[in-house]
Order: C-alpha cells, then sequence, then structure tokens
C-alpha cells in the first residue's frame, strides 16, 4: 500500500487564491461581507487547527491503525473501495456533525467553525484546535474496525474537508436542481450556518446533502429571509483565545455550580440546557420563534 | 527530526500567508461602516439577535453605533457593533454604567465583551436610572 499525502497540503495554495478571488469580489460587491479582524481570526483558527493536527494525528492514527490489526474484514485496496470508503467516511461525517451541535462536549470543540458572523472562504478554514478533546476522533473509528486501511480513511476525510471549503461563500447563489438535490453546496451550508430561528440545527452535511434529506433534517435556502450568521450568543470579541475556549470555559463553570444532580447533564445535553431553564436552547428559540409566527402570519 | 523542520517551514509559511491575506483585507477597505439610523433597524436588530424582544423604549446613540433598548418584560438589552456586525447582550446586574452628562458608558460584567460609551443626550439620565433596577444573572426569564 503506496504512502499517500495529506491532500489538504496541496489544496491549501488553491485555498488562498481563491480567498484572494473572494474578497476582490467583496470589494466591489459587498465589502462589509469581510472583517479583516474577524478574517484574521478564522485564518488562525485555521493555523492552530493544523498544529493540534501534529501533536494529535499520531496517537489517533495509532489508535486507527490498532483497530485496524484486529478488522473484522479486510477490505481491498481497489476502486471500489475508495467510492465506498467516502461514502461511508461521509455518512459517519454526518453522525458526527449532528452530534457535534447537539452535544454540549461535542459542541464545545465544533462552536469555533460556527462562531463567526461572516460567512466567506476565510470561515471554512475556521477549524477547531480541541476536537481530541471533544473526542472527535471516534467517528473514523469504525471503518478502521471494519477493515478499511486508516490511510485510505484519513486521506478521504482530507478529500471530504477540501470540498468543504469551497462551499462557504456567498458569492455562489444556487446550481441547477439536480446538483442542489445531491451535493452539499453554498446555499444548504449557508443555512446551516444561520442562527435564524427557522434554520437551526439544520442541514450537516459534508459533501452529499443526501443524508439531510435521509434523516429529516434537511431545510432549504429562503430568498426572502437574510441570512444571520454566528451563534445565538455572538461572541462580541475578536479575542483569539476566548474564541478558541470560551465554551469549554462555559462548561466547566456551569458544572462547579450546577447542583449535583445535574453536573453531568452540562457535559451532554444540548447547548444552552439548564436545569433551571434560564437560557436558550435552539428547541426553545425555535418554538418561541413558531408561536410568534401563528399569533402574526403577516410577518 | 527532518519531519520537525518541514512542519516548521510549512507553519511559517502559513503564518506569514495569514496575516498577508489579513492585511488583504484592511487593504481592500472590506468591513464597512455600519451605522443603526431609525428605531426601526434596531428592532430588527434587537430581535435579531435574541429572538422575541420586542423593544417598547430605544435609544439610540447619536452617531449610531449602538442603542439600549427596553421590552414589556421590563428586560434591557445593549446593543453595540462589532466589526461589520452588531452584538447584543441582555444587561443583568453585573451591569456597570457611568453617567456623563449625555454620554453614558456600559460594561456588561463580561470581560471580553468591553464597556460602550453610548451618546443618548438628554435620554442618558433616565436609561442610567433604569439600570440601577436589573435582574441576577441566570435567572429565569419570563
Ligand atoms: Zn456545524
Ligand atoms: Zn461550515
Amino acid at each position: 500500500m503506496p504512502k499517500l499525502p495529506n491532500p489538504v497540503d496541496f489544496a491549501v495554495p488553491v485555498f488562498i487564491l481563491l480567498i484572494v478571488i473572494e474578497m476582490a469580489w467583496a470589494r466591489r460587491k459587498a465589502p462589509q461581507k469581510y472583517e479583516p479582524r474577524d478574517t484574521l481570526v478564522s485564518l488562525a483558527f485555521g493555523l492552530g487547527s493544523t498544529v493540534a493536527g501534529l501533536l494529535f494525528g499520531g496517537a489517533i492514527y495509532g489508535l486507527m491503525l490498532w483497530l485496524w490489526e484486529h478488522r473484522l474484514a479486510t477490505v481491498p485496496w481497489t476502486w471500489w473501495a475508495w467510492v465506498l470508503c467516502f461514502v461511508l467516511d461521509d455518512l459517519l461525517y454526518y453522525l458526527f456533525h449532528r452530534s457535534a451541535h447537539r452535544v454540549r462536549w461535542f459542541w464545545a470543540s465544533h462552536v469555533n467553525h460556527h462562531s463567526s458572523q461572516h460567512y466567506n472562504l476565510s470561515t471554512a478554514l475556521r477549524q477547531t484546535w480541541t476536537g481530541w478533546l471533544a473526542l472527535s476522533f471516534l467517528f473514523k473509528l469504525p471503518l478502521a474496525f471494519a477493515g478499511f486501511h486508516p490511510a485510505m480513511i484519513l486521506f478521504c476525510g482530507g478529500v471530504n474537508l477540501i470540498y468543504q471549503f469551497w462551499i462557504h461563500t456567498e458569492a455562489i447563489k444556487r446550481f441547477p436542481r439536480w446538483f442542489e438535490a445531491v451535493m452539499n453546496t453554498p446555499s444548504h451550508h449557508r443555512v446551516h450556518h444561520a442562527t435564524n430561528p427557522r434554520y437551526l440545527d439544520s442541514n450537516y452535511a459534508g459533501v452529499f446533502i443526501v443524508w439531510d434529506r435521509m434523516f429529516g433534517t434537511f431545510v432549504p435556502e429562503v430568498d426572502e429571509e437574510p441570512i444571520r450568521y454566528g451563534i445565538v450568543r455572538q461572541l462580541g470579541t475578536f479575542n483569539l483565545l476566548y474564541a478558541v475556549f470560551h465554551e469549554w470555559i462555559g462548561i466547566a463553570k456551569d458544572v462547579w455550580h450546577a447542583p449535583w444532580q445535574h453536573k453531568l447533564s452540562y457535559l451532554w445535553r444540548p447547548p444552552g440546557w439548564t436545569h433551571d431553564g434560564s437560557r436558550d436552547t435552539s428547541d426553545t428559540i425555535r418554538a418561541r420563534w413558531q408561536a410568534r409566527q401563528m399569533a402574526e402570519p403577516a410577518e | 527530526m527532518e519531519g520537525v523542520w518541514i512542519d516548521l517551514a510549512k507553519f511559517g509559511v502559513s503564518l506569514v500567508s495569514i496575516l498577508a491575506l489579513a492585511w488583504l483585507a484592511r487593504w481592500l477597505d472590506l468591513g464597512g461602516d455600519e451605522r443603526i439610523r431609525s428605531a426601526d433597524q434596531a428592532r430588527f436588530l434587537a430581535n435579531a439577535a435574541i429572538e422575541g424582544f420586542e423593544p417598547v423604549d430605544i435609544a439610540l446613540d447619536k452617531a449610531g453605533i449602538g442603542a439600549l433598548l427596553r421590552d414589556a418584560q421590563g428586560r434591557q438589552m445593549l446593543l453595540r457593533r462589532h466589526g461589520a456586525a452588531w452584538v447584543a447582550r441582555l444587561l443583568d446586574e453585573r451591569t456597570e454604567a457611568r453617567l456623563d452628562r449625555g454620554f453614558l458608558t456600559i460594561g456588561t460584567g463580561e470581560k471580553t465583551f468591553g464597556a460602550v460609551t453610548l451618546h443618548l443626550g438628554e435620554a442618558a439620565g433616565v436609561w442610567a436610572a433604569g439600570l440601577r433596577r436589573l435582574p441576577t444573572a441566570g435567572a429565569k426569564r419570563a
């Protein structure tokens, strides 16, 4: 089996070039789509996440190899195995991503990707530093245990990540119907990054939007309603370290102050959950919004 | 050992690249100068920040960089610029307010959020008084 390079390494120059092109577009069309300080924070997130990858990637790869040595079956190194690996890895990405939004321990890491109030190509590089702590690698293990070689799994994961780069843009409106039906697109992923109540917790797809359609989490973009990006409680700062760790700090504080019987709930329940109902979750926000829609149908 | 040097070189090149991109964003004058121009806009932004927040009383900063809003339940919201976007907080007992004629400086008690000085003119005094009775943080909202 040949030693595979990290595909993301080769993609980085293209990422940079596309960001420059999108910035030029923004200058002409809508300068407020970019905010220089926000861009710097997002890019620093990207750089820091590669460092985290170097620090923890080896151990995670080792764990995958160990599982592969105890595999259930041996998947050959052929073209159909690559296709299957890519599709199954994308399904596991969907599961990872959905849990990352619904379990606070996982959200504490994934929130990094969402905490920008802007949606442009630099937002795509806003990657977490603490995925290892949030146990994101768990979702890479089943395929190794099933018999896919870890090198193949990680290569597919890299290609998946590269695909997700270009969909972080407002410069592209929509693709032909068939493409929007199958693939994750800028339109679908804008919805995922939106805080509008109608859009919360939807479109978790990586490459194929079909998973959302299959599992009932798909929401189409509505043209009449301007999208608001970011998180329900916006950061309000460009402080990089605060942006990296704020939710972990929040968890620590909540667990510390909570009554004993509720402490664990602050780790695994959805973001925003509190034992006294003093904060909003995506569900309470949507419920309130729906109630208001009923009351004033004109709006 | 060689691998470490390659990693360090990659890190260095990436660091230079991201600084160059951020500089380019500034050089291209991206970002823009957002202002609140009307009470309606403040109302829209407030509702966008906290779903269901319907202000009944609004004080706009004279330059449009922020606003104070109160809803029918007596909740008070601070709305301010954040880069090319807007950010809001419901005010609680950690709020620190300082009145200097028409200028009201408000800190939310959240260090990274910072304090903001709003030019409210004659309304400043009334709002400063209103900020003395605020609910405790985390208390259940109606
Ligand atoms: Zn997400
Ligand atoms: Zn994204």
